[in-house]
């Protein structure tokens, strides 16, 4: 009864997003639009590999690393002011605060810290990157200047959440031996935190790569630039040549950063602590002190900071902030707000919708302990089947949301419904691998019994893996679509619909108060729902031991 | 005859080089035997047992089950011939979220279509829940069948292990140690269970219990190292068998 209730709510919920992304499965068969799709996969091979165009992609690569190591430079600085400042247990609240109360300037200053961080984490980066665009002018610098503040958000709340979570013994004894607030952090709480500091800092350096490349889709420089480009063009051989210069990048980064960790992680065993790492190994090692050098040149030549030496960039901020405020809040704006942000709330849904059924039927053939199975028969077959699901589910992974978006609008045209189809394609690479993976790390013994009786391998995965895997699975799919309502906030702004499209047209239009409106009400939006995931994983713990390549993917490019 | 091992030997890739764990075991049991094996741990009983329920292949010498050859079998015909082979394990791995009627209804599954077992999931033929209830009253626990499998002690999940066995009907039953880890009274309980359900099946059981197997089993075969010490009727186990097989290596 209960169950069918609930059945009967989440279809007729399902129905309404269905019409309010402004789903027209039609479209797909449309024949203008398939001829669009059969011109663009018939163009995109050969790739262009011409010299001319080789250098101007080798250019975009550079560029877009410049970007993120400078983004991330000024980040980890920010994110590290605002952490230490967010740090409860240093201004706030705990047994430093035993005998003495807390200082009431510099509690509220810690407040404010968190609400900052909260504030720059919770509006997209592609949002910051349309403001600064604004603000500075076309080229790299607003890139870099949104990845530095909306990575400071993130980055602050993970450093004060790394600084709270230090064993307290030598932060007491400090205290108690008469140390100050700061002498207690820069001896006892630095040190202890340092090793996952580096590793997180490295690995929010991953994410933010993936998301320079599409930072340029906005005018902010670099291969998303490059991309945009070709697609308006009808170039798609050298979209096909720029999609995989982003895909080494992509893999280069990680491998740098995969070996960056494993030397801290190997030092940390040893005994001796990052800093001596950083003091004593960086003079041994001329290799690494070039490549650091090298990347730091980079950031510095391509980040774009040259544009700040604009004669009139001052007086252009200055009047550009003055006409964001106050924001648009006249009711007949507001009210038309709605609409938009019903649309974004129902392409969220969809695509992750979309994402699950797509990812769940390559999840099957992508599941080892079943395709694989040693006993079955038709064994090339299988294995067969196995390497193309997992083939197609990195490719699908691989592309960013966001540029799904403008292969999509080939697709189908402008419209939410591009942007559900996007968000879908993305979010079945992501979850069908989680799933897959889910369900070969199932407890085996289970599994195994069965195979004693007689189950056949589609059986031992449909009665023992799934039934174990189904509350991971469903956790997963939710802190998805959590993600997925932070990107569909932003496929309006290349054309995918929703509260995005009506930031860019209030944007192109001049009228700055209204976006600060649309800006507000993103952030509203995306903190509500982030509050609610947040509560939701704490109430029900959800998978407990996520392999580090989980939380990688569910939080990639976000 | 429901098995005849002719000379097998199992190798495990060991960290430390090979693992020989059964060194050339000559072993018929006909239709409707019931027959302890008894040994020290390492002895190879649960190598044994995993080889007798066909999850196992031999690394040398031939396995033969109801006649057919069980180290060629694949696909189908391997999973036709474990259909006929129960097992009851020491620990019971039933699948933790599934009530005690659908680890029962498990039973079941290697007579069932691809369809049917994806529709038996959600919802089970009236038939199929009516024999998985019955087994479930069988052994007692007609009252928990709607509990997940995780909510029950470790003597009540054995029974349903046991349940599923019942579902299952097969002409073969073996049990791993199954009452080593249950309290005396449970013990006795249940070896009265399950042997009652093997009443004109062939049983094999791997034991430590010596005077459970000397009382309960017409025939016992001693397994020390990997090979078979004695095969004897019970009544012709002597102390002395015995203490040999649970000697001490000799040190050196």
């Amino acid at each position: 009864m209960k169950r069918a209730a609930l059945g009967g709510a989440a279809s007729a919920a399902l129905l309404l997003c269905w019409w309010g992304a402004g789903i027209r499965p039609a479209a797909l068969v449309d024949p203008a639009n398939l001829r669009a799709v059969g011109a663009f996969a018939g163009g995109l091979f050969p790739p262009d590999f011409s010299p001319g165009f080789l250098r101007v992609v080798g250019e975009a690569t550079i560029r877009t690393l410049g970007i993120s190591v400078a983004g991330t430079l000024l980040s980890t600085v920010l994110g590290l002011v605002l952490g230490v400042l967010g740090t409860a247990s240093l201004w706030r609240r705990g047994p430093l605060f035993d005998a003495q109360r807390p200082g009431p300037i510099l509690a509220t200053l810690s407040l404010v810290a968190r609400a900052a961080a909260r504030f720059l984490r919770s509006v997209p980066d592609l949002v910051w990157a349309l403001l600064f665009v604004v603000a500075f002018g076309l080229g790299p610098l607003p890139g870099t200047l949104a990845l530095a503040v909306s990575y400071a958000g993130v980055l602050g709340r993970v450093y004060a959440d790394l600084f709270e979570a230090v064993p307290e013994g030598p932060v007491l004894a400090l205290h108690s031996a008469g140390a100050s607030r700061l002498q207690v952090f820069v001896a006892a709480i630095w040190p202890q935190a340092a090793g996952s500091v580096t590793a997180y800092t490295l690995y929010s350096f991953e994410c933010c790569v993936r998301s320079a490349a599409v930072l340029g889709l906005v005018g902010a420089g670099g291969i998303g630039a490059e991309i945009n480009l070709s697609m308006r063009l009808f170039e798609y051989g050298q979209v096909t040549t720029l999609l995989l210069a982003f895909v080494a990048l992509v893999l280069g980064v990680d491998a740098f950063s995969r070996a960056l960790r494993g030397r801290f992680r190997r030092n940390a065993v040893h005994g001796s602590g990052v800093l001596r790492d950083a003091v004593e190994a960086r003079p041994r090692r001329l290799g690494s002190r070039i490549l650091w050098t090298l990347l730091l040149v980079a950031a510095v030549a391509q980040a774009g900071f040259g544009s700040l030496a604009a004669p009139d960039l001052l007086p252009h901020l200055w009047r550009f902030t003055r006409q964001l405020f106050p924001p648009d809040l006249s009711p007949s704006f507001l009210a038309s707000i709605l609409a938009p942000l019903w649309q974004t709330v129902a392409i969220s849904v969809m695509g992750t919708a979309l994402g699950m059924v797509v990812g769940a039927a390559l999840a099957l053939p992508a599941t080892s302990t079943w395709m694989l199975d040693p006993e079955a028969s038709l064994r090339p077959l299988r294995g067969l089947l196995y390497a193309a699901s997992r083939t197609v589910l990195a490719l699908l992974r691989s592309i960013p949301e966001l540029i799904w978006v403008l292969l999509c609008i080939l697709a189908v045209g402008l419209g939410p419904f591009a942007g559900v189809l996007a968000l879908g394609l993305h979010t079945a690479g992501v979850l069908g691998k989680l799933y897959a993976e889910s369900l070969e790390e199932v407890p085996p013994d289970p599994v195994e019994e069965l195979r004693g009786i007689g189950a056949s391998g589609f059986q031992r995965l449909l009665w023992a893996a799934w039934p174990q895997a189904r509350e991971t699975l469903a956790s997963y799919t939710l802190l998805r679509w959590d993600h997925n309502l932070r990107a569909s906030t932003v496929v309006g702004l290349v054309g995918g619909g929703g509260i995005g499209l009506a930031l860019y047209n209030a944007v192109q239009l001049g009228f700055y108060d209204r976006a600060a409106t649309l800006v507000l009400v993103v952030f509203l939006l995306i903190s509500v729902t982030d509050g609610l995931a947040d509560l939701l994983r704490r109430r029900k713990p959800a998978p407990q031991a996520a392999p580090e390549s989980a939380l990688a993917l569910l939080a990639e490019a976000g | 005859m429901s098995f005849e091992l002719q000379d097998v030997r199992v190798v495990y890739p060991g960290r430390s080089g090979p693992v020989q764990a059964l060194d050339g075991v000559t072993l018929r049991i006909g239709g409707g035997e019931r027959v302890a094996v008894l040994g020290p741990s390492g002895a190879g009983k649960s190598t044994l047992l995993k080889l007798l329920n066909a999850t196992l292949r031999p690394t040398a010498g031939t396995l033969r089950i109801h006649g057919r050859d069980a180290t060629a079998l694949r696909g189908r015909d391997l999973r036709s011939l474990r259909r006929g082979i129960g097992t009851v394990f020491q620990h019971p791995s039933l699948v933790p979220p599934l009530t005690a009627l659908q680890n029962a209804l498990c039973g079941r599954l290697a007579s069932w279509s691809l369809w049917r077992s994806v529709r038996a999931l959600v919802a089970p033929a009236p038939a199929d829940v009516r024999l998985a209830a019955t087994a479930l009253a069988t052994v007692g626990l007609a009252e928990r069948a709607s509990s997940r499998a995780d909510e029950l002690s470790g003597g009540q999940q054995q029974r349903v292990a046991i349940a599923r066995a019942l579902v299952q009907d097969p002409p073969i039953i073996l049990a791993d140690e199954p009452f080593a880890s249950l309290d005396p009274g449970l013990t006795a309980q249940l070896a009265e269970l399950l042997f009652h359900i093997c009443e004109g099946r062939t049983m094999v059981a791997m034991l430590h219990d010596v005077h459970l197997a000397l009382e309960r089993f017409p025939r016992v075969v001693g397994l020390r190292a990997g090979r078979v010490q004695f095969d004897l009727p019970a009544r012709e186990v002597t102390p002395g068998h015995l203490s040999q097989l649970y000697a001490h290596e000799a040190v050196g």
